[in-house]
């Protein structure tokens, strides 16, 4: 027989003073099987989960339902208080009257009156509750973080400095993402590269770290604490042991002209075998076999392996496939910038003196093109006057995307400072429709911009650009004043919007993770879940998730690596027991449930007799992958799939105590 | 017609004695010769009963289901082309692999009505053929191992008939009006589950309505009871029902069933532009999850 006791929370006046919880208390009392019903002023409270504690002891109660608020807010709590006593957690329900009852009807008597309904249904649910055990999923203790760019380098570091093996797959040949190509970086202008390569060698030289360049993650399965991954590694055709770093190979290359410098964003050229950049980790070079001699030639050329000493380039080195279990990931695939080519008007591509935010941190840079002189280049001349235009791309649902990319105000307020401490003497004009800048410093910084380094700020937008005797006639409006301007310039920089990395769509499928319509991944919860992404055991960093500058993509990266870090002090990973469960004797296995289970958590089982023939075979579900949303249990004609805790009969149960 | 009978023994002498299959499902001559029924072949000197003719009016698939007939591994079928997107939907649903299974396709322009056939008709006209048979888009099987020609004409239409014109008919009722209608209709049922045992869909090894923790639908007659069982059922067989038209002659009390799952079939086309049984390797439309749903309730 059921004992159950029922207590309705006042939560103060916040439900009390819109149900009658006497009322609801007396209509408790009279269900069959309730063998205790009270009201109390703060259910959560220390002395009413206390007062719960009592009654499950006094009474010997199998079930307990709490009228209260949401159990967002306290199914924890008073589930906690239940084990105490002995009660299967499971065994507690919570009749939500704060959130779905005082806080949105006025009318006191109905209100009350749909309060005792939702508390009889939990009546009747827990009733039918069974023990339900929590799952637990053993941990393999191992990251792979995607993505060497800050915020992957940070994770990784975090991670492998607590103690966890971690494998950083990066892309190109070289880790350092975005940052390592910024110069100096707001607010506090410190130079980039200079606080960007001791992480970069540490993660190298870190013994917890295994790092893959040049290669890509190519194959995702299994779930959290055992995931099943496949690393390809690209050939680079250079033995990478035996390498020096010394540089021979991609100083003979007779390939320099023509392939652009992806790390100089096409402001230079690099030759077939090349590193990226000079402080390059690991300093090993990749030979680019799509631009190659050897291989468009047919083996001709063979200049790098006649120079290389320890003669470790290899024509013949395959892709190679490196396989491995992790028990988390982390997906730090970084950004792109938004092709600056669906702005015409402004005369990109175009005009050689219209560049991008990024090439414009290259031509600022020491160790880019120009060796960190101001140099336009069209000509090489040292431009006097730029105009920066923001919001390229940015908040332009038209041709654009809707979001702010959030950094742009920051750098162009960057650059007319770095360009006004470089060329003594220059004016810049920045074209904005909005200054945000409201991270630590950063007010400041754009003030000192504007007052002691004299960048002219106009708001409006610029309606077009042209080139008129060696000078770009920027034409656009000033919408304080309501002037039209035109402005003769050296050079324009446009502040391009960031979109996420090219092909994190594709990641994402294939870690089977969530993102929005533009590409970026989506948190668990935007606020108090801002890590974790839709999947259990894969986190999110930096831009990847949305854009953020630096110190944020540092911060992402690290709460990443302290939520790995905080699952792996345990060795086995708790899930909640109220995930689908199949009954096999039903089962007529034709996977509906397979087909919209989102989260893959359902597979064939073979049933075999004792002498191994199949009999059948029936549904299964990994309860490392289910989160219990149920979406099977609907697909599922025969109700032979259903999600604990939720049973059909408690269900029904439900239904039926309210057409009585 | 003894051409066709002819070219059905051989294939089925030949699968049987290859050992490639162990059982055919086929049609023989019945109780009289407007009629026919199933016949299971297990042996090559039986094949002689085998035959095919525009009475074979009964969808085979529906034995695959039975595990009296699964036992036997690797089967033969003879199947209309109606029939056959059965076993698509089987296929598709991991039912039947396609391997275990040998398709006997024959050609077909209609099949007679069975209650006119009891009286004696033989004549293939738009007036004596089913409904499904006067919107048939499928008269060769879709999939096939081997294939029969047809023996009988193609019906002329005079475009007087309208297929399923009731349909268009409840579409244009009030609400009320249908409810009329319907409660009138499954008020006959006697909860035989005649329909269910004849639908080559309905294969889950226990039905909903065998559920009794918590009892779904009630088992008593009733209106209610009544109405649950005919419109789960139906529910449950949306997006996936090929419109065989076998629960409609199976049941005994004459409920025009095939008004529902026409309607269930026209409403799946509209709305996900989807038809059942014709690709095997569709997701079948009440099995697809996906990101970019119209519907944002789960994301
Ligand atoms: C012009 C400009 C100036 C800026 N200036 C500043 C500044 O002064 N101060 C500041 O705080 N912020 C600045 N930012 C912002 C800053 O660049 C970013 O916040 C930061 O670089 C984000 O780091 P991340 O690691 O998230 O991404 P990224 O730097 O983009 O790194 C991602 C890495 O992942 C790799 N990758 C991508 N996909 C895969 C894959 N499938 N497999 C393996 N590897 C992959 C990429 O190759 C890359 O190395 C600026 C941005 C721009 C555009
Ligand atoms: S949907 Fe139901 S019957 Fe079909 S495989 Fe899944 S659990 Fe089994
Ligand atoms: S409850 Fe959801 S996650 Fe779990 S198996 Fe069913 S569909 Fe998949
Ligand atoms: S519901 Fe009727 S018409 Fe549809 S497949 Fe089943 S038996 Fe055939
Ligand atoms: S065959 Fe007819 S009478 Fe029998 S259950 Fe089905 S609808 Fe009812």
């Amino acid at each position: 027989m059921s004992r159950i006791g029922v207590f309705v929370c006042w939560c103060g006046s916040n439900i009390a003073g819109t149900v009658d919880v006497e009322k609801v208390r007396d209509e408790a009392s009279k269900i069959p099987g309730v063998v205790s019903a009270v009201d109390y002023k703060y259910m959560c409270s220390d002395p009413g989960q206390n007062s719960l504690r009592n009654v499950i002891k006094e009474k010997n109660l199998t079930g307990v339902v709490l009228a209260a608020c949401s159990p967002h807010m306290h199914e924890n709590t008073f589930r906690k208080a239940a084990i105490k006593e002995g009660l299967n957690p499971y065994f507690v329900e919570i009749a939500n009257i704060r959130e779905q009852v005082s806080w949105v009807h006025d009318d006191k008597e109905r209100a009350t009156s749909k309060a005792v309904d939702l508390m009889t249904m939990m009546v009747e649910k827990v009733k039918r509750d069974r023990s339900i055990d929590d799952v637990k999923v053993p941990l393999h203790k191992k990251t792979l973080v995607i993505g060497g760019g800050i915020s992957g380098i940070q994770a990784a570091l975090d991670i492998a400095n607590g103690g966890v093996e971690v494998l950083l797959v990066e892309k190109e040949p070289s880790i350092g993402g975005r940052m390592i190509q910024l110069d100096e970086t707001f607010p506090t202008l410190d130079c980039s590269s200079c606080i960007m390569t001791p992480k970069m060698v540490e993660v190298n030289q870190h013994p917890n770290i295994k790092l893959y360049t040049y290669s890509e993650v190519t194959d995702v399965s299994g779930y959290i604490g055992n995931f099943k991954i496949k690393i390809k590694k690209k050939a680079r055709s250079v033995v990478e042991k035996d390498c020096t770093g010394c540089g021979n190979c991609w100083n003979v290359c007779p390939m320099h002209k023509n392939v652009k410098s992806e790390f100089n964003v096409n402001l230079s050229e690099r030759t077939a075998i090349y590193v990226p950049f000079p402080q390059a980790v690991p300093l090993i070079p990749a030979l680019d076999r799509a631009v190659c001699l050897h291989f468009k030639k047919g083996g001709k050329c063979v200049k790098c392996y006649e120079a290389c000493g320890p003669k470790c380039i290899d024509f013949n080195l395959q892709d190679e496939i490196v396989e491995e279990t992790v028990g988390a990931i982390v997906a730090a695939t970084g950004y792109d910038l938004i092709e600056n080519s669906l702005y015409g008007e402004y005369g990109y591509g175009k005009y050689k003196d219209v560049v991008s935010g990024l090439q414009f941190e290259r031509l600022l840079s020491a160790s880019g093109p120009t060796e960190g002189l101001v140099k336009r280049p069209s000509d090489g001349a040292t431009p006097k006057t730029i105009v920066f235009i923001q919001c390229v791309g940015s908040r332009d649902p038209e041709k654009g995307v809707p979001y702010c990319s959030k950094v742009c105000c920051m750098y162009t307020a960057k650059h007319a400072k770095l360009f006004a401490h470089k060329v003594h003497g220059s004016q810049s004009y920045v074209f904005y429709i909005d200054i945000r800048a409201t991270s630590k410093g950063y007010e400041e910084f754009v003030r000192g911009t504007m007052e002691q380094d004299g960048a002219i700020y106009l708001r409006g937008r610029v309606s077009r650009i042209y080139e008129d005797e060696g000078k770009l006639i920027i034409k656009g409006a000033d919408t304080l004043s309501g002037n039209q301007v035109e402005i003769a310039a050296d050079m324009v920089v446009l502040a391009t919007g960031v979109i996420p990395k090219k092909g994190s769509d594709k990641v994402a499928q294939m870690l089977g993770i969530s993102y929005d319509k533009y590409g970026f991944y989506t948190e668990s919860h935007p606020k108090l879940r801002p890590t974790e992404s839709s999947t259990a055991g894969i986190f999110l960093a930096g831009m990847a998730q949305g854009p953020r500058d630096i110190p944020e993509s540092v911060v992402s990266g690290s709460a990443a690596a302290s939520k790995i870090l905080g699952l792996f002090s345990k060795d086995e990973y708790e899930v909640e027991g109220t995930i689908a469960s199949v009954n096999e004797a039903t089962c007529v296995a034709c996977f509906y449930c397979r087909r919209v289970c989102a989260y893959n958590a359902i597979s064939g089982k073979d049933i075999k007799d004792r002498s191994g023939k199949l009999i059948k075979v029936v549904a299964n579900v990994n309860p490392g992958l289910c989160v219990g949303c149920g979406a099977c249990v609907n697909a599922c004609f025969s109700k032979t799939i259903d999600v604990k805790g939720f049973m059909d009969d408690q269900i029904y149960a439900e239904i039926r105590s309210l057409s009585v | 017609m003894a051409n066709i009978d002819e070219k059905l023994q051989k294939i089925a002498r030949d699968l049987l004695e290859s050992k490639e299959v162990s059982l055919i499902i086929g049609y023989t001559g019945g109780s009289h010769p407007q009629r026919m029924r199933p016949v299971f072949i297990t042996k090559p000197e039986d094949v002689g009963r085998l035959s095919f003719n525009r009475h074979s009016v009964q969808d085979l698939a529906v034995f695959l289901k039975k595990q009296e007939v699964k036992k036997f591994g690797r089967i033969g079928i003879v199947v209309k082309g109606c029939d056959e997107k059965a076993l698509n939907v089987l296929m598709q649903e991991y039912q039947v692999s396609r391997e275990n299974i040998k398709i006997i396709g024959v050609e077909c322009n209609g099949v007679i009505r069975q209650d006119l056939a009891d009286k004696g008709e033989t004549d293939l006209s738009e007036n004596t053929v089913y409904d499904k048979c006067l919107m048939c888009g499928e008269h060769t099987p879709i999939l096939h191992d081997y294939l029969i020609e047809c023996a009988d004409p193609q019906i002329s239409m005079s475009g007087d008939i309208k297929p399923f014109a009731k349909i268009e008919e409840l579409d244009s009722m009030s609400s009320e009006e249908k409810d009329v209608f319907w409660e009138k209709e499954f008020d006959k049922c006697i909860k035989c589950y005649a329909c269910r045992q004849a639908c080559p869909l309905c294969y889950c090894s226990r039905c909903i309505v065998e559920k009794n923790v918590p009892q779904w639908i009630d088992t008593n007659f009733g209106k209610i009871g009544n109405a649950q069982w005919n419109l789960i059922r139906a529910y449950h067989l949306a997006g996936r029902c090929i419109g065989c038209g076998e629960c409609e002659r199976a049941c005994p009390v004459n409920i025009p069933l095939m008004l529902i799952n026409g309607k269930m079939a026209r409403s799946i086309h509209d709305l996900f532009g989807y038809k059942s049984g014709l690709d095997v390797d569709a997701k079948p439309v009440f099995g697809v999850f996906s990101e970019s749903d119209f519907n944002d309730f789960i994301k």
